[in-house]
């Protein structure tokens, strides 16, 4: 919190009289700490335990992953691996710590290495997953999980039974706290009557990677080709996909899709100019679009209800309320930003229904530094630990337990879980893009039997 | 039946006898260990200025070693080691530290911090002395005992005496619980005193109540 926070914060209390356990409550996880003073403040700064985690893949995403594991303190990283040399090699770079491994077999064999993070090309995930779910390593599985329902399920199902490890799913948004406190906000019935979804994914480039190299550049083009490819609404459209789902908490039962290809004409089969329409069963839809051929408005998801819309871009949120629709209390305070025509109310990191209503402001105008993929690897790194630490302790202590027992004693520590996505939501946002794309690419309507997403 | 068939039989019988024999669980020392069991619970209470706290554990580890008595002997008489000071049952008992839950990964963290966990990951109890209190109920439970042992916690040993409940449970399983009162300063832990910006110091309580409820099933033999 800057300064400017702390000060907003004293003044808005003692306006409010607001209670220092709601401040608690707000403020979640700030680390305590003072200056050791005559008072007798204690300085605990709380110490995460470290999880060494082992990078398979290190691509743009890859290095993008190592990257944000070099600033978090608890994720050393001992282990990177790339089929292609020069990729390893800067990979390692990131990471330089870290030993280098051509083939992810080995690295798995590395009794260092407790995480793994798997950022291979979708359709090259499942194996690596297999058998890092067997060789014993906690498992971060970039999304889309896998090109193809059957390789999903598998990869679902073998997290699903594998008791011992931690399995997470790499849809981000999961974990970040703005998009977990927005979703919230929006289930204690903002909205009014849920609506619809719109949400865009626009960006001009042209996904097409270079190497002096033809075979290799054949192979970092998998985006190109529908035969590997999900395609926009795959690659890109997943997250969003993802938060549509979550957020109005219903599966697809139907998607219409359409796409083209007009602007990147170079042999690639794979549209460049997509939408799709997924629709709920409860009447309510989402509409995304997605072009690599223009860039305005880039990544934004709106929801409609019949009381509000909300906003969703650049991590912040705004509201905008129908004139009819009740005030919210903490609405009079709250700060507004205005949009040509439209005044949205801004949603703050951290703000809910019910910490509004006793309240502090909302931190307006503050993006959080921390990103979705910093949330998303930290949490895996702490429940990776925790679940480790409890298979552990138990099998110490009861010798000779069984199965069921360790079962058991996992559920009830799931509540602690630090907010990520595990192998359900991966699977069945994975199976509803795989899903979108295959319409997408027969210009159709495809009907989904919800049997599809039970897993 | 022929005489040759006879010898063979009861040299067969003989043997199967000795077989049996070996089978039979022989009590080679004079005690039957329960060891603990999944099922276990332990609550650490404490207040602060702000609000009260609780941590929640599930796995308490270690065993309990008694005269075999103790498993048929519902009224305890025969059971010397737990009417006396002068022979007592065996127990330890394992607390991992990092069991403990408060629901809040940070508070989780603040709190190994302040107990030392990296150097003194468990909480250890090793049991002195164990003596039946009153009248043992008809059924056989529940028991009241006195219990003294040594409590380790943070790298600092006190002696503590406390009562404790035992309950005898269906297929022989058994249950000591009980509550008691500690100071976390007598075992060299300084209670979290965090100053939050625009809040007046906080301070931890030094009391915490601990909570238990132990489960243990007798060791099978082979």
């Amino acid at each position: 919190m800057t300064d400017q926070d702390q000060g907003q914060l004293n003044r808005r209390d003692f306006l409010r009289g607001g209670s220092a356990a709601t401040l608690m409550m707000m403020m979640g996880g700030i680390p305590l700490q003072g200056a050791e003073s005559a008072s007798g403040e204690t300085h605990y700064k709380g110490e995460t335990p470290p999880l060494n985690v082992g990078v398979i893949g290190c691509g743009t995403w890859g290095r993008e992953i190592l990257k944000t594991l070099s600033g978090i303190k608890f994720g050393p990283v001992v282990a990177v691996c790339d089929t292609y040399p020069a990729y390893l090699r800067r990979g390692g770079r990131l990471a330089p710590e870290a030993k280098k491994y051509a083939d992810y077999r080995k690295l798995l064999e590395d009794d260092k290495v407790q995480g793994v993070i798997v950022a291979t090309p979708t359709h090259q995930h499942k194996q690596v997953v297999l058998d890092a779910l067997k060789a014993g390593k906690h498992v971060y599985c970039e999304a889309p999980l896998a090109s193809t329902v059957d390789d999903a399920r598998e990869i679902a199902e073998a997290a699903k039974n594998a008791l011992e490890v931690n399995f997470q799913a790499g849809l981000q948004n999961r974990a970040d706290k703005q998009i977990v406190n927005l979703e919230q906000f929006i289930r204690s019935g903002t909205l009014g009557k849920t609506l619809k979804c719109r949400a865009q994914y626009h960006q001009k480039t042209s996904w097409r990677r270079t190497s002096p190299n033809p075979e290799r550049e054949k192979e970092i083009n998998w985006r190109l080709r529908r035969s590997e490819s999900l395609g926009l609404v795959g690659e890109l459209g997943i997250h969003q996909v993802d938060v549509s789902n979550w957020y109005m908490r219903k599966l697809p039962k139907a998607i219409h899709g359409y796409g083209s290809l007009l602007q990147w004409q170079d042999g690639r089969d794979v549209p460049d100019n997509v939408v799709a329409v997924l629709e709920y069963p409860d009447g309510t839809f989402l509409v995304y679009e997605s072009t690599i051929a223009n860039s305005y408005n880039a990544i934004k998801q709106i929801f409609f209800g019949s009381n509000c819309a909300i906003l969703m871009r650049d991590r912040r949120a705004w509201m905008f309320k129908e004139a009819d629709a009740p005030l919210l209390g903490w609405e009079v305070y709250a700060k507004r930003d205005t949009f040509y025509t439209e005044t949205g109310v801004v949603l703050g990191a951290g703000s809910t229904k019910q910490a509004e209503r006793e309240k502090v402001g909302a931190s307006a105008g503050v993006i959080d530094p921390t990103s979705a993929l910093q949330y998303s690897l930290q949490n895996f790194l702490i429940n990776s630990y925790n679940h480790g630490a409890a298979v552990a302790d138990f099998k110490q202590m009861f010798e000779g337990a069984d199965r069921d027992a360790l079962a058991d004693y996992l559920k009830d520590l799931a509540k602690n879980r630090l907010p990520a996505a595990g192998y359900r939501e991966g699977y069945q946002a994975t199976v509803s893009v795989i899903k979108a794309n295959e319409a997408v690419l027969g210009n159709k309507r495809i009907d989904l039997d919800e049997t599809l997403f039970r897993i | 039946m022929k005489r040759n068939t006879m010898k063979i039989l009861l040299g067969g019988l003989a043997g199967a006898a000795l077989i049996v024999a070996e089978a039979l669980p022989l009590q080679a020392a004079d005690t039957v260990r329960y060891m603990a069991r999944p099922g276990s619970k332990v609550t650490i209470s404490g207040t602060s200025t702000i609000h009260d706290w609780d941590v929640v554990g599930r796995i308490i580890g270690g065993s309990f070693e008694v005269e075999p008595a103790f498993q048929t002997d519902k009224s305890l008489k025969s059971v010397k080691s737990l009417l006396t000071k002068e022979t007592n049952p065996k127990a330890q008992v394992v607390i991992p530290i990092r069991s403990l839950k408060s629901g809040n990964q940070k508070m989780d963290e603040i709190m190994q911090e302040a107990m030392r966990a990296k150097k003194n990951p468990m909480i250890r109890f090793k049991l002195k002395w164990m003596v039946l209190k009153g009248e043992v109920p008809a059924a056989g439970t529940p028991v009241k005992f006195e219990v003294n042992g040594d409590l380790s916690v943070s790298g600092v040993t006190k002696n503590v005496t406390l009562p404790v409940v035992m309950e005898r449970l269906p297929d022989g399983k058994i249950k000591f619980k009980g509550q008691t009162k500690l100071k976390m300063t007598d075992f060299g832990i300084t209670p979290p005193s965090p100053k939050i910006p625009g809040m007046s110091l906080i301070k931890t309580g030094d009391e915490v109540t601990i909570k238990y409820e132990w489960l243990l099933a007798p060791r099978r033999k082979a």
